[in-house]
C-alpha cells in the first residue's frame, strides 16, 4: 500500500523546523482498519530499558490481581487493567562463560534470543547469535506489510570498545538471523521516510517502485553471476546482500499489490529533538502511526541501552545512567536510579495510553497489540541476569489475560515467555534459545 | 640448572625434560646449535623458576600451563606463547609480590620467544582470514562518491548521517569486514541514497525541492566573527553547501530569542553579499530572502552585520550564547530550487559527461563511454562489456522517458547499488590449495591500498599500475605510498583512522555537567577535536616520529582553547601552532582536552577509564573484563569519587582482592597520574580542596609520577608504544581484529621502522609490505566459513 500525503501549505514546509512536533495529525488519520471491517491483525512491540532496576521500587509486594503499583509503575494506573507485571524470569545465558563480552552486552543480546553472546575478538569466534523473537514474529505477521518490522532507539549508539564486546550487542536487541543484527534507528525522519516514503503522488510512487523493482532484478542477476566467480572462501556477505535484495523486492511487490490509500500524514520530522523526552514521544508516536496505518506490525525500541551514558538533568539526574545503576545500596544513587526507571515507565505509559485511545477495527490498537517492556538485567548494581523486570500491556486480540502480577519460579527462562507470545501470533516453534517450555496457563485467556 | 630444578621437581615434572625437548627442536634448525642453545635453556630455566609454580598443569592459573609440550614446539603453540610474550612485554607477570628474574634474564626470555615465533612465522606465513566481500563503510561510501562524481558537501537534507546508517564501531574501528552487515533496511537505504546521489550529480531538472536546515549549536557564541565570514560581521554561520540546480533558493533565518535593538543580517554567496535584511524591535522575527544561485558547490553565509553604535558589544563578556544582549541566529534554512532553469555547469557534470552527443546517433556510443568510465572507477578494475551492457539497459529505459541525461542518471543509480561498488571483492583462485597463503591480485592490492590510505577508491594512476602489474614490486609500492601520503585524501588517516583510534568521535557525545563545568560549550568541544586532529596531522605530514604523539613540545590552539589551557597571548578563533614551555603539561596527546574529556564522566574524572584508555589505546594491552559477579568499574570509581581522601584506601582494597588486583594494579596508577586534569581537561592542583596525589607504583616496581611519569612509561620502551600504534593501524588497514599470528608481522614492522625514527610513513610502509596486507589464505578443506 502506498500512503500519500495531502498537500500542506508551503509555508509550513519551509518552516519545517518542528522538532517538538508530536505528530499532531495523529487523530485525523484514517485508521487502516475501519470499525466494521475485517478483524484487525495482531501487533507486537518490544521496549528495552537496560541497566536493570531497583527491585524494591519495581516489584509489587503481592501476586495475583490485587497487587499494588510500585513507585516505578505508578504511572501505569490508567492501563492497569491491560497490564501484567511478570516476575521471576531470567536470562542465565547472559551470564559469563569465562569469555570476554561483558555482562551488559550479553544482557541486551540475550533479551529476545536467549543466546549467549560470545567474545568475537578471539581467533575462530565469529558473530553468531540467533534470530530474535521480534524477527520470528515478523516472519509470520510481518509478511503482508510494507515494512516487516521497525527497529528504533532513543539512546545514542555506543562506539569504540563496548565493555570488551561488540557494540551491536548493546546497540540493538533485534537480530535478523544468527549473523545479522538489525540497526536501531534514532532519527525520526529516517523512520518516517521508511514508513511513508518521501512524498510524491501515488502515480509517482508507483513509477518509482517500478524503477526500484527493475534495479533489484538486475542486481540480483549480477550478484548471482558474481557468486560463481569468487572461488572457495567466506561468501556469507554475498548471501546477506542477496537475501536483503530479495526481501526489499518482496516488500515492494506486496505494497504494489495492496494499492494506494490517500491519507493525511503529519509533516515529516526534520531532526533528532533536543530533549530525550521529545525524542521518546516522537519515536513512540511513530510506532502508533505505523500500527494505525498498518505499515508494520512489529516494532522494537531501546529507550535505555546497556551501559548508557545518558544523564537526565530534567529529573535531577546529572550523572550517567550506567554509573547511577551501580548504586552499591547508596540511598542517593538508589533514588536517582529509581527516578530514571520511573521516568522511562511514565513515557512508556503515554505510549500505551495512545495505543488505547487509537481506534482499530472493532476496538483500540491496544486491544490488538501486545507490548513487552523490560530489561535483560535484573539487579543492575550486581549485574544479575535473573529476576528480570518485565511488563506486558495489551490483550493481543483477547488472547492475553491481563491485570495480574504473575510470579514464576526463580530462574524460569524469559524465553518461555517469548515462546508463549510467539505462539499466540502463529509462530509455532518448539524452542527459543534456552527455553524449557511455555509460560502458561496464567498469562493466556482460557 | 640443578639449583632451579628443585622447585619444579616438587611439582612432579622436570625442567630437564623441557630443555631436552627444546634443544631437540633447535637442533633440527639451521644454524650453529651452540649459539642457539643457550637462550633456549635459559628460557626454560627462567620459566621453570618464576612461572611454573602457578602455570603448571595442576594449578593451571589463568588457563595456562607452560609445560614440556608447549615449550618443545613453540610454533605449534604460537597462540600461547604470543600471549606470554605480550604479558611479559607489559611487565605484568609475575604478579605483584612474587619474585622476578633479573632484568637481563627477563629480557632474554622475551627475546628468545620472539625470535622463535618469528622464525616459525617466516617459514609458514599466516595472513589470517577475511570475508571475500568487504562492504564500504559510510565514510568510504561518502569519499567514493566524492572521488567518483566530484560531489562533495552535499546539501544538509542529504547529509550522509541521514542517507546511510552508521556502521558498527566495534573493537575501536568501524571498518571491520565481518561486522559490516547488509540487511533489508540497509539495502533500502542504499537504494534511496543511489537515487538521491544520481539525481544530484546529473542535475535532474525535475528533482523535488530540498529543505536544508542548518541549526547552530545551542552554546555557540555569536558575538564574534565566525571563521570564514566577511569582515565586519559577527555570529551566524559560513559553510559550504551544494545547490542542486540553477534556480532560486529561499534563505530563512530564524533568531534565537527576541531582538530589542535593530539588527542587520546579510546573506553571502562565495563571500559576496547577495541580500541584506533588517530585524529587531517589537513584532520582528526571522527574515526570508529569495536569491538566485547557480548550480554546484558554494560557500554561503548568514551573519549579522556588526553594529558599531549604541551598545559596545566587545565589552560584553559572553561565554555562552547571549540571549537578550546580542541576538543569535538559531537556524538557517535553505529551500530550493524554485523556478529551476537548468542543471548548470557543475564539477559533477564535468566529471560524468566525458563526451557530449552532437546528434541522436552519437548518443548511444557516448553513453557507453560515460558508463564504461564510471564503471572502471566505481568497480576499481577495467570495465567489461557485461558491466556496460547491464548499465546500458538502464540508460535506455531512462533515455526513453526523459532524454540523454535522464538515461545516464538512471544507469548511475543502478551502478551505485551494484555489489561491485558497495563491496571490495577479492577472490580465491582455483589453483590455490586449501589452507595455502597466496598474494592478492594487483587490482585487489590497489583497492586495499587506497581504502587504507584514503578511505576511498584508487585513482587512475593506481589503477593503471595495478593493471600493468607493476604495483606488486616493493619499490613501486613504496613510491605509491609516498605519493598517496602527500595527497589531500590521506587526511582520512587523521579524521577516519586517528579519530577512531583515539575515540575523538566520542567527544561529541560527551556532556560534562554544565553546573560543574560552567565554561564548557560547543566551541570548546569543537576546539578539542580540532586540536587533536591538527596535532596528529602534523606528526603525519612533517615526517615526525610517532613518539612525538606523546612527547611533542607543541600543540594547536585558538583563543578559546588557549584560555582553557592557560596559554597567554592567543587571540581569535583561528588555530595556530604554539611551542610550549618545558613546564607545560600540555605537549602530546595525554594533555589534550579531547582525550581527557572522553575518559571522564559527566561530573568527575575517572582514573580507571583513563588508565584503561592508556593500556588499551596506547599500549594495546587491554585489561581483561572484570570477573563475574564483581561490580565493575563504576562501583569502584564511585567510591573514589565520594571520598577523595580514600583514593589510596580504595587502591589498597583492590590489591586485597587478587581478582581485581591483577588488572587494577596496572590501570589505577596510570589513571591517578592524570588527576591534575579535571573532567574537561583543565589543570588543577587540588580536588574538592584536597591535595592531589599523582604518584603510584606499577606491578613491576616502576613509579608513575604524574603525567610526566605516564609519558616516561610510554617512551622508555618505545617498541611497546610503537607496537601498539602499529597494531591499531594494521587492524584498520586490514579491517579485522588482530590475532596472535599477526604479532610476528607487527614486530617486524616496528623493528624496520626504528631505523626511520618510527615515522608514521615508515609504519604505513611496513604494513603495506607485510604478509597480512599483501596476502590472503584459502580456507582449509572442510572449513565451515562458507556455510550459513
Amino acid at each position: 500500500m502506498f500512503l500519500t500525503k495531502k498537500a500542506l501549505p508551503r509555508r509550513a514546509f519551509l518552516r519545517g523546523v518542528g522538532t517538538s512536533l508530536a505528530l499532531p495529525l495523529l487523530d485525523s488519520m484514517l485508521p487502516a482498519f475501519a470499525a466494521d471491517g475485517a478483524s484487525a491483525p495482531p501487533r507486537l512491540s518490544f521496549i528495552y530499558a537496560g541497566n536493570g532496576i531497583v527491585h524494591r521500587n519495581w516489584t509489587p509486594a503481592t501476586s495475583g490481581r490485587d497487587f499494588e503499583l510500585t513507585p516505578n509503575l505508578a504511572s501505569l494506573g490508567k492501563v492497569r487493567d491491560e497490564l501484567n507485571v511478570i516476575t521471576g524470569l531470567a536470562h542465565l545465558e547472559a551470564d559469563t562463560k569465562g569469555d570476554g563480552t561483558g555482562d551488559h552486552p550479553r544482557a541486551s543480546a540475550a533479551w529476545l534470543t536467549g543466546v549467549h553472546a560470545y567474545d568475537r575478538t578471539r581467533p575462530g569466534v565469529e558473530v553468531r547469535l540467533a534470530t530474535s523473537a521480534d524477527q520470528i514474529a515478523a516472519g509470520v505477521i510481518g509478511r503482508d506489510t510494507a515494512v516487516a518490522s521497525l527497529e528504533l532507539s532513543i539512546d545514542p549508539p555506543m562506539q569504540g570498545a563496548c565493555d570488551s564486546g561488540d557494540c551491536f550487542y548493546v546497540n540493538t536487541v533485534s537480530w535478523r538471523n544468527e549473523t545479522t543484527p538489525n540497526l536501531a534507528e534514532l532519527h525520526p525522519r529516517v523512520v518516517f521516510e521508511r514508513l511513508f516514503g518521501d512524498g510524491g503522488s501515488s502515480a509517482e510512487r508507483l513509477a518509482r517502485s517500478r524503477v526500484t523493482g527493475s534495479i533489484l532484478d538486475s542486481v540480483l542477476d549480477e550478484a548471482s553471476r558474481l557468486a560463481g566467480t569468487l572461488g572457495a572462501g567466506d561468501t556469507r556477505k554475498l548471501d546477506e546482500y542477496l537475501d536483503s535484495v530479495r526481501e526489499v523486492e518482496r516488500r515492494i511487490q506486496s505494497a504494489e499489490a495492496k494499492g494506494t490509500q490517500d491519507i493525511a500524514l503529519p509533516e515529516r520530522p526534520t531532526s533528532i529533538p533536543d530533549t530525550y523526552e521529545e525524542h521518546a514521544r516522537i519515536m513512540y508516536d511513530l510506532q502508533v502511526l505505523a500500527f494505525q496505518a498498518d505499515v508494520t506490525r512489529i516494532t522494537s525500541m531501546i529507550v535505555a541501552r546497556e551501559l548508557s551514558g545518558l544523564s537526565y538533568p530534567n529529573i535531577g539526574v546529572s550523572n550517567g545512567h550506567h554509573n547511577v545503576s551501580h548504586h552499591r545500596d547508596d540511598p542517593d544513587l538508589i533514588d536517582e536510579k529509581t527516578r530514571i526507571d520511573t521516568y522511562h515507565v511514565e513515557l512508556f505509559a503515554e505510549f500505551v495510553e495512545k495505543l488505547q485511545a487509537t481506534p482499530d477495527g472493532d476496538g483500540s490498537l491496544l486491544d490488538h497489540s501486545l507490548v513487552l517492556y523490560g530489561s535483560g538485567m535484573g539487579d543492575g548494581n550486581l549485574h544479575r541476569h535473573d529476576d528480570l523486570p518485565l511488563l506486558t500491556v495489551g490483550r493481543l486480540g483477547g488472547k492475553i489475560r491481563t491485570g495480574q502480577h504473575l510470579v514464576y519460579p526463580e530462574h524460569t527462562p524469559m524465553t518461555n515467555l517469548l515462546l508463549t507470545l510467539l505462539e499466540q501470533v502463529g509462530a509455532h516453534i518448539d524452542t527459543l534459545g534456552d527455553s524449557t517450555g511455555r509460560l502458561s496457563p496464567d498469562l493466556l485467556s482460557a | 640448572m640443578t639449583g632451579t630444578g628443585r622447585r619444579n621437581l616438587a611439582l612432579g615434572f622436570s625442567v630437564a625434560a623441557i630443555v631436552v625437548a627444546a634443544v631437540a627442536v633447535l637442533a633440527s634448525r639451521d644454524g650453529p646449535l651452540s649459539l642457539r642453545q643457550a637462550p633456549g635453556e635459559l628460557t626454560a630455566e627462567t620459566l621453570g623458576t618464576y612461572c611454573m609454580d602457578c602455570h603448571n598443569p595442576i594449578d593451571f592459573s589463568g588457563n595456562l600451563a607452560l609445560d614440556g609440550d608447549e615449550l618443545a614446539d613453540i610454533g605449534m603453540h604460537a597462540e600461547t606463547w604470543e600471549k606470554v610474550v605480550h604479558k611479559l612485554s607489559a611487565g605484568s607477570m609475575p604478579p605483584l609480590g612474587e619474585p622476578r628474574p633479573d632484568p637481563a634474564a627477563y629480557a632474554g626470555v622475551i627475546d628468545y620467544l620472539e625470535s622463535e615465533l618469528d622464525t616459525v612465522a617466516a617459514a609458514s606465513p599466516n595472513p589470517g582470514r577475511l570475508p571475500l566481500l568487504h562492504r564500504l563503510t559510510r565514510t568510504e561510501y561518502e569519499n567514493a562518491i566524492r572521488d567518483l562524481l566530484a560531489l562533495d558537501n552535499l546539501p544538509a537534507e542529504m547529509d550522509y548521517e541521514l542517507l546511510l546508517p552508521a556502521d558498527n564501531s566495534s573493537s575501536g574501528f568501524d571498518n571491520i569486514a565481518e561486522l559490516l552487515f547488509v540487511s533489508p533496511v540497509v539495502m533500502e537505504r542504499y537504494l534511496g541514497a543511489a537515487q538521491k546521489v544520481a539525481r544530484l550529480a546529473v542535475g535532474d531538472p525535475s528533482m523535488p525541492t530540498m529543505v536544508n536546515i542548518h541549526r547552530l549549536a545551542l552554546e555557540l557564541p555569536q558575538d564574534e566573527p565566525v571563521p570564514g565570514s566577511p569582515f565586519g560581521t559577527r555570529g551566524g554561520l559560513v559553510t559550504e553547501s551544494y545547490f542542486p540546480l540553477d534556480g532560486d533558493y529561499v534563505f530563512s533565518v530564524d533568531l534565537a530569542g527576541f531582538a530589542r535593538e535593530p539588527h542587520e543580517i546579510e546573506i553571502t554567496i562565495d563571500g559576496a553579499r547577495v541580500a541584506l535584511g533588517h530585524t529587531g524591535g517589537r513584532g520582528s522575527g526571522g527574515l526570508e530572502f529569495r536569491v538566485p544561485v547557480s548550480a554546484g558547490p558554494h560557500v554561503f553565509g548568514a551573519t549579522f552585520v556588526h553594529r558599531t553604535h549604541a551598545l559596545d558589544e566587545s565589552t560584553v563578556r559572553v561565554q555562552r550564547r547571549s540571549r537578550g544582549t546580542l541576538p543569535a541566529i538559531e537556524v538557517v534554512t535553505i529551500a530550493g530550487p524554485y523556478a529551476p532553469t537548468g542543471p548548470g555547469v557543475t564539477p559533477s557534470r564535468e566529471r560524468i559527461f566525458v563526451c557530449t552527443p552532437a546528434s541522436a546517433a552519437e548518443e548511444a556510443p557516448c553513453a557507453r563511454e560515460i558508463l564504461a568510465t564510471l564503471a572502471r572507477r566505481a568497480y576499481r578494475r577495467p570495465a567489461t562489456d557485461a558491466d556496460v551492457e547491464t548499465l546500458m539497459a538502464f540508460y535506455d529505459a531512462g533515455r526513453d522517458g526523459g532524454g540523454f541525461d535522464a538515461g545516464i542518471q538512471r544507469a548511475l543509480e543502478r551502478l551505485l547499488v551494484s555489489p561491485q561498488f558497495l563491496y571490495r571483492i577479492e577472490r580465491v583462485p582455483e589453483r590455490v590449495a586449501p589452507g595455502e597463503a597466496f598474494a592478492v591480485t594487483p587490482l585487489e592490492l590497489a583497492s586495499r591500498l587506497s581504502f587504507f590510505l584514503w578511505s576511498s577508491l584508487p585513482d587512475e594512476r593506481l589503477l593503471a599500475l595495478a593493471e600493468s602489474g607493476a604495483l606488486v614490486e616493493d619499490a613501486v609500492l613504496a613510491a605509491e605510498i609516498e605519493r598517496m601520503l602527500t595527497d589531500p585524501r590521506a587526511e582520512s588517516l587523521v579524521d577516519n583512522f586517528a579519530a577512531q583510534w583515539l575515540f575523538l568521535r566520542d567527544v561529541e557525545g560527551k556532556d560534562p555537567d554544565l553546573f560543574i563545568f560552567r565554561d564548557y560549550d560547543e566551541s570548546l568541544r569543537e576546539a578539542f577535536v580540532t586540536e587533536t586532529e591538527l596535532f596528529v596531522g602534523s606528526v603525519l605530514r612533517e615526517q615526525r616520529s610517532v613518539l612525538d604523539l606523546i612527547r611533542a613540545d607543541y600543540t594547536f590552539v585558538n583563543e578559546r582553547l588557549a584560555e582553557h589551557y592557560g596559554i597567554p597571548y592567543v587571540e581569535g578563533s583561528r588555530f595556530r601552532r604554539v611551542t610550549l614551555p618545558e613546564s607545560s603539561p600540555r605537549g602530546g596527546l595525554l594533555g589534550q582536552g579531547s582525550i581527557l574529556t572522553v575518559t571522564s564522566y559527566p561530573t568527575r574524572t575517572s582514573p580507571v577509564l583513563r588508565g584503561k584508555y592508556v593500556l588499551d589505546n596506547l599500549l594495546a594491552s587491554p585489561p581483561p573484563p572484570p570477573p563475574p559477579d564483581v561490580p565493575t568499574l563504576a562501583t569502584d570509581e564511585a567510591d573514589v569519587e565520594r571520598a577523595t581522601m580514600t583514593l589510596r584506601e580504595s587502591m589498597a582494597r583492590h590489591r586485597e582482592n587478587p581478582e581485581c588486583a591483577s588488572c587494577h594494579a596496572q590501570m589505577d596508577p596510570i589513571g591517578f597520574a592524570f588527576e591534575n586534569f579535571d573532567a574537561v581537561g583543565r589543570w588543577r592542583e587540588t580536588d574538592g580542596g584536597l591535595p592531589i596525589d599523582v604518584v603510584s607504583t606499577l606491578p613491576d616496581g616502576m613509579v608513575v609520577d604524574g603525567i610526566e611519569g605516564v609519558k616516561r612509561l610510554l617512551l622508555d620502551d618505545p617498541e611497546r608504544f610503537v607496537g601498539a600504534v602499529t597494531e591499531k593501524l594494521l587492524m584498520y588497514a586490514l579491517g579485522r581484529n588482530i590475532q596472535y599470528y599477526d604479532r610476528p608481522a607487527i614486530r617486524a614492522i616496528v623493528r624496520e621502522a626504528a631505523a626511520d625514527n618510527y615515522t608514521f610513513a615508515a609504519l604505513v610502509r611496513g604494513i603495506v609490505l607485510s604478509v597480512p596486507f599483501r596476502m590472503r589464505m584459502a580456507p582449509e578443506a572442510g572449513a565451515t566459513d562458507s556455510e550459513v
